[in-house]
């Protein structure tokens, strides 16, 4: 329960209260939203961990909605529909999570969806950062390698001499070898 | 972004790109940009001038003639949104041709060219640097725009964010990510107000600019959750939103003209030709630089917004102001248009002017220094000072007296422009306000 914020939008306000009603009494903290616009207004403003869409509602498409809250890093989204069909499937296989919640609303399975939705997002955060931080290096290690080539080729050193200048170079000029390596590119 | 592309670079680099639609733009003669979406398939029948549209939509709402346009793409501004996710949308701002091969002259476009021609044959180019101001407003659970800046939700220990700055912020990134120099971008005045400068390039680059300007701008504040408007005074008793012009002449090599470090001002004799012009027939291009009924709600006194024809060095609220800068940053500050205006009508019609200044060596009358709103009214006939006009209906009979501005539209634009400001107009008048009510209601 840890205080995650979830934002529920449905606009049709029985639903909304109700889906509202049965997670703040499992501990999350609660925001709602009536629209699409309002969704995005009030999640850009709070970074909510999740952030609940029914298909329905009113004013951007939803699924819209979803690839402007994903696309653009504000959150997690994971739809509400009373039908799921092929094509429902298929637009799912596009976001982040492939839950949904269905329908008439039923409390035991929201909760679990939720709970589900939390951790897997916990895992997929923790890995994308790990492929970032994997990506830079590989990047820097390109960048290196291509600047030591072209100091081995200019100034006909061996790849241990063309290291050494580009470690020495960056320690006097208080700068990492990626970045001597880029001007040197 | 603006390269010089061959068809058969674009047709490669669109592919590679991954592009899937291609949106063929143009403006009609109200400034509103139309669109006719093709697939990559389609691209190189496009790049041949072949794509085909009905022609009365760009004549606005008069539906007369229904003949085929063709629309010739300017390769230069080819341009991907950034915006476009998975699916890669791309964009060509278009000129539009008559079916025999001639430019159509109703394309609002092919009259800046046009002017953009004349002065090229005089030896100038045109530079324009513009100033765009405009207003986030948040949307109410219908999705309809208010005027409110604030959410109503009750959630008290929510931290101020401003989404606004936050949404600008994500327009001027999106802006340089499609090819645009920004200079500078902040809050107005206004609560909920934006500007955005973008820097000096040739006028038909910067008229481009301003309509894919306020495109992005609207799609980003939807996807913001707000709402942005172009409209010059949208709520009484706060800042309306202007589009200052800064503009300069070029000789062809590229040296400012409007330079002369002999002069006191250092404005050299074309510079005060091309004022005198402008001044001169400002009161004619009103209808075009400010063209709604409402831009005239605007042109009022104590919101630094001009409201007399003058012009000065030191003084922040006449029409045209000269900025401090010189050598090759020499300009001319017109600070009457708003963003309603069709920036390719505007820009053509003013370069009219100011020509017709240089062509017949006008002198403009003296700068003003003291607080032009602080006249009295002999002053201001003394100095022979006038107002722009106080309306649209009088901005359009002040247009049609006007043949050198009205030559700069062309015949056929100056006088769908006049019908529809006119029809606007006649619509207008017969509205009843709420001012009217508050004001008679109970009095009679």
């Amino acid at each position: 329960m840890d205080n995650y914020r979830i934002v529920v939008a449905d606009s049709g306000s029985t639903s909304r209260k109700q889906i509202c009603n049965i997670l703040a009494q499992k501990g999350y903290k609660i925001y709602e939203a009536t629209d699409g616009s309002g969704v995005l207004r009030i999640a850009r403003k709070i970074l909510p961990h999740l952030v609940l869409i029914d298909v329905n509602i009113w004013g951007i498409n939803a699924y819209e909605l979803g690839r402007i809250i994903e696309g653009d890093g504000i959150s997690t989204v994971v739809f509400i529909t009373g039908n799921p069909d092929k094509s429902f499937y298929e637009i799912l296989g596009n976001m982040s999570i492939f839950a949904y919640i269905t329908k008439p609303v039923n409390a035991i399975h929201l909760h679990q969806i939720i709970e589900f939705a939390l951790a897997n997002l916990k895992k997929i955060t923790m890995l994308e950062a790990k492929v970032k931080k994997l990506e830079k290096t590989l990047s820097a290690r390109k960048k290196v390698d291509k600047a030591k080539g072209i100091l081995m080729k200019k100034m006909n050193l061996s790849e241990e001499e063309a290291y050494q200048y580009l470690r020495k170079k960056s320690m006097d000029e208080c700068t990492t070898i990626e970045k001597i390596a880029e001007n040197i590119i | 972004m603006k390269k010089n592309y061959s068809k058969e670079e674009l047709l490669k680099h669109a592919e590679e790109l991954g592009v899937e639609f291609i949106h063929l733009q143009f403006t009609d003669i109200m400034g509103v940009m139309k669109n006719v979406s093709i697939t990559i398939e389609e691209l190189g029948k496009a790049l041949d001038n072949e794509i085909m549209f009905d022609g009365s939509s760009i004549d606005g709402f008069v539906r007369i003639e229904e003949s085929d346009m063709y629309l010739r793409p300017d390769l230069s501004t080819f341009t991907v949104f950034p915006w476009s996710g998975q699916v890669k949308e791309a964009r060509l701002v278009c000129d539009v041709y008559r079916p025999d091969g001639t430019p159509f002259d109703g394309c609002p476009r092919n009259a800046l060219k046009k002017v953009l021609k004349e002065a090229e044959e005089m030896g100038y180019i045109m530079n324009v640097g513009p100033e765009c101001e405009f207003f986030l407003f948040n949307t109410n659970e219908k999705g309809e725009p208010t005027l409110e800046t604030h959410d109503n939700a009750g959630y008290f220990d929510l931290a101020p964010i401003d989404l606004g700055g936050n949404a600008r912020i994500d327009m001027v990134a999106t802006l340089k990510q499609m090819g645009f120099n920004i200079e500078a971008s902040h809050h107005e005045v206004a609560q909920g107000q934006h500007e955005i400068d973008f820097q000096y390039a040739d006028a038909l680059k910067t008229a481009d600019n301003i309509m894919t300007f306020k495109m992005a701008v609207r799609i980003i504040a939807q996807r913001h959750g707000l709402h942005a408007t172009f409209m010059p005074k949208p709520k009484f008793g706060i800042n309306g939103s202007g589009m200052h012009v800064n503009m300069s002449l070029a000789t062809l090599e590229g040296k400012n003209a409007f330079y002369d470090e002999n002069d006191p001002m250092k404005l050299s004799e074309t510079a005060y030709y091309y004022l005198a012009g402008v001044l001169k027939h400002a009161k004619s291009f009103a209808a075009i630089t400010n063209p709604t009924i409402n831009s005239y709600k605007r042109l009022v006194p104590g919101y630094e917004a001009p409201v007399l024809i003058a012009w000065s060095a030191s003084n922040r609220s006449p029409l045209i102001r000269i900025p401090a800068k010189r050598g090759n940053s020499t300009r001319v500050e017109l600070r009457n248009p708003d963003p309603s205006a069709n920036p390719y009508l505007a820009l053509a019609a003013v370069l009219k002017a100011g020509l017709d200044g240089i062509k017949n060596k006008l002198t403009p009358p003296p700068a003003v220094n003291s607080n032009v709103y602080h006249m009295s009214e002999e002053e201001m006939k003394e100095k022979g000072i006038v107002g722009l006009p106080g309306n649209l209906y009088e901005a359009v009979q002040e247009l049609e007296k006007d043949e050198v501005v009205k030559e700069a539209l062309g015949k056929h634009i100056s006088n769908k422009f006049v019908d529809a400001a006119l029809y606007e107009w006649k619509e207008y008048s017969k509205y009843v306000t709420q001012w009217e009510l508050d004001r008679y209601l109970r009095k009679f």
